[in-house]
């Protein structure tokens, strides 16, 4: 038989029954659209996340610390690493120096490192201080953060330090005499960096020793200390502003160049141990500063997690979003898989539907069969003729169900949008719609198989018996 | 004559013997005959004397318990089923006592079905069945549902569908069984009339002696065993005129 005219036979039978093909249709439309809409939502979920860890320092970063343990020495060789033994190696902090990041920056698939150094001063106007979190970090490595530079320019110059306001840093100015922080309660900055001038203590240990002192002149420790001295940074700077919709990972933060940092630590800290800085055993400070992050930019995502082991079995610690990712990504996977269990329930009772209307079908044309069969139909044919049957079911029930999930996901985004979220929660894909149609076919055969073999198998006798 | 006269059902020895419970019952008890090219054969009986399975058996919807069919030159016994359908798609005309026309198919839709079973194009075997309605007189009835004809119409139509494929053999069991006495007259001079003029091998099963008389050879089964083949002298010489 042609394949036209098996269609047309399949077709026509379906149109003879309308109302019952209606209803098997039915039961494929609501099935598909629950497997589609459930997976949608998670597929939706999974982007807002995605994007989310794209927009908080991208997926391409490895943050690298000290590390205690492994081996950063290339020379060593295999055997080397291993003989080097738990008893040394455990002592051992592997740290962060200019050597280090040369190394780093030599390693396969890495575009760029930029080490930080981090340092804290106290910041003081008036009869506000604050608490500053201060970050050095090379001239190229301000530039790749991205940071939204609302006045003044980001701090290249190496020569002269300056400093660069995040857009919250504002906001923790506080009265440490009675706590309170004018932002919070009167919604006016304390200070303005651009026009006010702050002075900076980068010695904290001894500014609270001597403001302990001021308040208690009576109690004598025996040793006076001296006040610390106050620095005037410049201003580089200041962030952008948050708006409704952003929010800056680098808000509390001041952003300085890396090289001036270190050169004003030299000089304010003469023969002094800077504060967060490793000392020897006897509480000497190192000649060098060591940078606390090194953070080492990848080419490709696909790299992250191998370049990331490279630097872990070095002996540094390395963090990067990969773990993030793939642990949220095995999440999301997990409830997607659950969502769509709960549709594909639905679309196993609509296949049971079919496998019904089917069977149904056949014994009411039992006669027609064997009348087909004396004919001279050929078996196949007539499997073929009811697995058609069963696929212009699943084909259609597909089809409309796809166009339902589309509406209920319409629907869903709107009321989602409407609570003031910017995301889609539900998002069909090409790829979904395409599979979602295709699977309602093949859902469809595969219900139809068992009754089309009946049908090829039925007796050509029963269209010789006579009602 | 009887030399030039080519075989085409050869039937040795043919039993079919039924298990009902602990009891067999013989429904064909070594039966033989042979039937020729052209031939009008009538095979009469009452019922339950195993004429149905013996038409059944020969049209190949039944296997024989033992004993040889050969139809056209092929042993249709050891068949498969595939092969069976295949075998009646290109050699074997059916008509049945109840019509069994298609109810959602027209007149002509009806006619083609075997030929679509074979795979021909639509306009092809479309004009065919046209042209087999117009031999049987339902020139206007061509895109008449079933429902809407009578019942010697709709038998009308079952020879035209019997007789589209050009089979070398037309089987008909009980033809008129389910038309009055006029109507089943008007049918039966229409088949003996169409297998002359194309020159087929016509069987038909009846229980009807008159409706018999229609044939050129009359088999009288009984009990499973053909107990007289009568020579119809008055049509055989009607054949011998028309052929």
């Amino acid at each position: 038989m042609r394949i036209l005219d098996l269609l047309r036979m399949s077709s026509s039978s379906l149109w003879k029954r309308k109302f019952r093909t209606v209803l098997t249709v039915l039961g494929v439309v609501i099935g598909t659209a629950s497997i589609v809409v459930m997976i949608s939502l998670g597929l939706g979920l999974n982007r807002a996340t995605m994007e989310q860890i794209e927009q908080s320092g991208g997926l391409t970063t490895i943050q690298v610390s000290e590390g205690r343990g492994g081996t950063i020495s290339y020379s060593n060789g295999g055997m080397a690493i291993m003989s080097s033994g738990s008893s040394s190696s455990d002592d051992q902090v592997n740290r962060l120096d200019d050597a280090a990041v040369e190394m780093l920056k030599g390693l396969e698939y890495v575009e760029s490192v930029v080490p930080i150094l981090r340092v804290s001063a106290i910041g003081k106007y008036g009869p506000y201080e604050c608490y500053l979190n201060i970050y050095g970090m090379p001239a190229e490595g301000l530039e790749q953060l991205n940071v939204k530079v609302g006045e003044g320019q980001l701090p290249m110059d190496s020569s002269e330090l300056q400093f660069f306001y995040g857009n919250q840093v504002a906001a923790d100015f506080y009265n440490p005499k009675t706590y309170d922080y004018p932002y919070y309660s009167t919604g006016e900055y304390a200070v303005d960096f651009m026009e006010d001038t702050v002075f900076i203590i980068f010695d904290q240990q001894a500014y609270y020793s001597s403001q302990y002192q001021s308040q208690n002149p009576g109690q004598d420790s025996g040793t006076s200390v001296q006040p610390p001295k106050k620095y005037i940074i410049p201003t580089a700077g200041v962030e952008k502003p948050n708006d409704e919709n952003s929010w800056s990972s680098y808000g509390y933060r001041v952003l300085c160049n890396l090289d001036a940092l270190k050169t004003t630590l030299k000089r304010v800290f003469r023969n002094k141990a800077i504060p967060g800085q490793p000392t020897t055993s006897s509480g000497k400070p190192y000649k060098d500063l060591y940078y606390n992050e090194v953070d080492v930019y990848v080419d490709d995502i696909d790299h992250v997690k191998e370049v990331q082991e490279l630097i872990k079995s070095m002996g540094y610690e390395a963090y990067s979003n990969v773990e993030w990712v793939e642990s949220t990504q095995q999440q999301y996977a997990n409830i997607q898989a659950m969502l769509g269990g709960i549709g594909a329930v639905s679309l196993l009772v609509a296949a049971i539907g079919i496998t019904n209307t089917m069977m149904m079908s056949i014994y009411e044309r039992t006669k027609e069969i064997g009348v087909m069969k004396v004919l001279g139909c050929d078996m196949r044919n007539i499997q073929a003729m009811f697995l058609i049957e069963a696929a212009y079911i699943g084909f259609i029930g597909g089809v409309v169900g796809l166009g339902l999930s589309f509406g209920i996901s319409a629907i869903i985004n709107k009321a989602v949008a409407a609570s003031g979220n910017m995301t889609n929660l539900s998002y069909i894909p090409v790829w979904l719609a395409g599979a979602s149609v295709i699977f309602a076919v093949i859902i469809g055969m595969v219900a139809g198989f068992f009754p089309s073999r009946r049908a090829m198998k039925l007796s050509p006798l029963a269209a010789i018996r006579n009602e | 004559m009887a030399e030039a006269r080519e075989p085409v059902i050869q039937v040795k020895d043919l039993y079919k013997i039924y298990r009902v419970g602990d009891t067999r019952v013989r429904a064909l008890n070594g039966v033989d005959f042979t039937i020729y090219k052209g031939e009008f054969c009538s095979i009469v009986g009452t019922s339950g004397s195993g004429k149905s399975t013996l038409l059944n058996m020969l049209a190949g919807l039944e296997k024989p318990t033992k004993g040889e069919i050969v139809i056209a030159g092929e042993h249709i016994e050891n068949k498969t089923e595939n092969q069976l359908v295949k075998f009646r798609r290109e050699h074997i005309g059916f008509i049945f006592q109840s019509f069994n026309l298609m109810p959602t198919m027209t007149a002509v839709e009806n006619v083609a079905l075997p030929l679509t079973f074979q795979g021909m194009s639509k306009d092809v075997r479309l004009k065919k069945a046209a042209a087999l309605l117009d031999l049987v007189g339902l020139k206007k009835y061509k895109s008449h549902r079933p429902t809407q004809m009578s019942g010697g119409q709709q038998q009308r139509v079952g020879v035209a569908r019997a007789l589209v494929v050009s089979p070398q053999i037309v089987f008909a069991d009980e033809p008129t069984g389910n038309l009055d006495s006029n109507t089943s007259k008007e049918v039966m001079e229409l088949m003996q009339k169409v297998v002359r003029e194309q020159k087929q091998t016509l069987v038909m099963v009846t229980h009807d002696n008159h409706l018999a008389g229609f044939a050129d050879r009359i088999f009288h089964i009984i009990d499973g065993k053909i107990v007289q083949i009568e020579e119809n002298a008055e049509h055989k010489d009607a054949a011998d005129i028309h052929g």
